[in-house]
């Protein structure tokens, strides 16, 4: 032990616990989890080992859980209208509790259920509306789930934000402070990496390939993202979205705006509409964050894309040994200005053609005008070697960031097999 | 015929962050508060260029122009400085922007919200 600081740990309490604790977390590099632990002030504990060096350190914090596990959500709020529970792990057994504003347990009624990975455990959240909520679960669930991702992404934020800080105090008292660096851009990636999809839906007749390529500079989260959505006439939505600024506020606004597209695009909107949407749910002023966003509702059969873009970088097709950027209307990003309307456009694919959707850190390079980038991404992206998608797009970012891109990188692509 | 611009007073150019940008303060011909960044602005200095800009603006004046001629480089880093300046005052005005900004402040959708003159 090199250094304690705050309130004597509730896990201090139990000496097996401890050692079963620490010899599973510290084989794992990731963030690790314990809890909830029960005691005079109920917690929920993680730990971090950083690996890789020699000596190797842990750091170890709890955070306070809620009394009786209650929180009281104000009626004002997007939450107000739905009754919630949070568990550590997959099970709902009141001993995993986390927090709930249910009066009583289990929560019953219409039932939506998300879990989200968490460190080396995950967090599933039950959920129910209350109140005057109409109509059938399966009309409300897209709001459901995406109230419940924002929340779950809330509630990673802050409990990582006060292991930072935490940290941070740690620091001061004991540890060298140049090896920290790896160890929050290893946090930071483990949240970012748990809110893009795990999967990325497949449809016949296309490809479709993503990179996520955190940014060299600073050791913040951004708040780049993508997402892929089937229709249910068949048709997908592919999105790429960047967040201004870094930190978790940003990280926090992105898992917002996701969840809030897929909520949209299971009601079946158009691209410019969803976007006109989402435009509310951001605004500079309160949030201090505002995004780009880029929708395309692609029709893999009748080659045919609509495309609706909020102050986003024009997708790139590729086609024939050339390429052009898709002509869009550009509206400004979300966040910025209110009651925007979107405008969307319609463009044609050409047979075999390959659609690069990607975020500014991709072209964007210090000192030169946003034209030089996007001139030399269709210079490498038609002069990469001829391959799978898959290795255009890893040449593609090797040629265009040889050394790292300062900011985050999101890039998705989409090749049509004919 | 080009009239006279002021410039900022050399003497109160200081660096900000990693000295790559500065901000200044003048007053100009019709006797308002002028602002000019000047320098590069990207993900590196951002926070810090908006921390120099907000002091620049205490005493928190409704108009403000950002006088942008000497501003080489601004990436959308920079272009979320502006706006966020833009939301904490009343009106905000850009002026003299470099190609490699103007160009910026429009591919991100942005001509329309940012008041830019000559």
């Amino acid at each position: 032990m090199i250094a304690r600081v705050g309130k004597e740990p509730e896990l201090a309490s139990s000496a097996s616990r401890i050692q079963s604790f620490f010899a599973r977390a510290l084989r794992s590099p990731a963030l690790s989890v314990v809890g909830p632990l029960v005691g005079p002030s109920p917690r929920l504990g993680y730990e971090f080992t950083q690996t890789g060096t020699a000596p190797r350190y842990a750091a170890y914090a709890e955070s306070d859980l809620p009394p009786a596990r209650k929180v009281s959500v104000s009626p004002s709020s997007a939450f107000s209208d739905l009754r919630f529970a949070i568990y550590l792990g997959d099970s709902t057994g009141h001993a995993d509790l986390l927090e709930t504003n249910a009066d009583h347990l289990p929560i019953t009624g219409r039932l939506a259920k998300v879990t989200v990975p968490f460190g080396d455990r995950s967090f599933t959240l039950v959920a129910s509306p209350s109140g005057s909520l109409g109509g059938t679960l399966s009309a409300w669930l897209p709001w459901i789930v995406a109230i419940g991702g924002t929340l779950l992404a809330l509630g990673a934020t802050l409990t990582t934000e006060g292991l930072v800080r935490r940290r941070g105090r740690a620091e001061h008292l004991a540890i060298e402070v140049g090896r920290l660096y790896g160890e929050q851009r290893t946090i930071a990636e483990t949240l970012q990496r748990a809110l893009l999809p795990d999967e990325l839906t497949t449809v016949a007749g296309l490809d479709i390939e993503a990179r996520y390529v955190p940014g060299v500079d600073g050791v913040e989260i951004g708040g780049d993202w993508y997402d892929v959505i089937p229709y249910e006439d068949g048709r997908i939505l592919v999105v790429v979205g960047d967040v201004s600024g870094r930190g978790l506020g940003a990280a926090r606004v992105m898992a917002s705006l996701r969840f809030a597209v897929r909520a949209y695009a299971e009601e079946g909107e158009a691209p410019g509409s969803i976007l006109s949407k989402i435009s509310r749910l951001v605004n500079l002023g309160r949030d201090g964050h505002f995004a780009t966003v880029l929708c395309a509702l692609v029709d893999v059969d009748r080659r045919e894309c609509i495309v609706a873009n909020a102050g986003h970088p024009a997708p790139l097709l590729l086609s024939a040994g050339a390429g052009h950027y898709l002509t869009t209307v550009v509206g400004p990003p979300v966040g910025v200005s209110s009651g925007v309307d979107y405008d969307s456009v319609t463009c044609s694919i050409p047979s075999s053609a390959t659609l690069l959707i990607f975020t500014d850190g991709l072209i964007e390079r210090r000192g030169e005008s946003i034209d030089v980038g996007l001139e030399r991404l269709v210079t490498m992206a038609v002069g990469a070697p001829s391959g799978s998608l898959d290795s255009l797009l890893t040449s593609v970012v090797g040629d265009m960031t040889p050394d790292g891109s300062n900011d985050d990188v999101a890039m998705l692509g989409l090749r049509w097999q004919r | 015929m080009t009239r006279p611009e002021p410039g900022p007073d050399p003497a109160a150019r200081a660096g900000v962050g990693d000295g790559r940008a500065s901000v200044t303060t003048s007053i100009d011909a019709a006797g308002a508060r002028l602002v000019h960044l000047e320098g590069e602005v990207d993900i590196a200095n951002g926070s810090a260029v908006q921390s120099a800009l907000e002091s620049a603006l205490a005493g928190s004046p409704e108009r403000v122009t950002i006088d942008l001629a000497g501003l080489e480089f601004m990436d959308s880093s920079g272009l979320a400085v502006l706006l966020a300046i833009g939301s904490e005052v009343e009106e905000l005005r850009l002026r003299r922007p470099t190609a490699i900004v103007r160009r910026i402040i429009e591919v991100s959708g942005l001509s329309d919200v940012l008041r830019v003159d000559p």
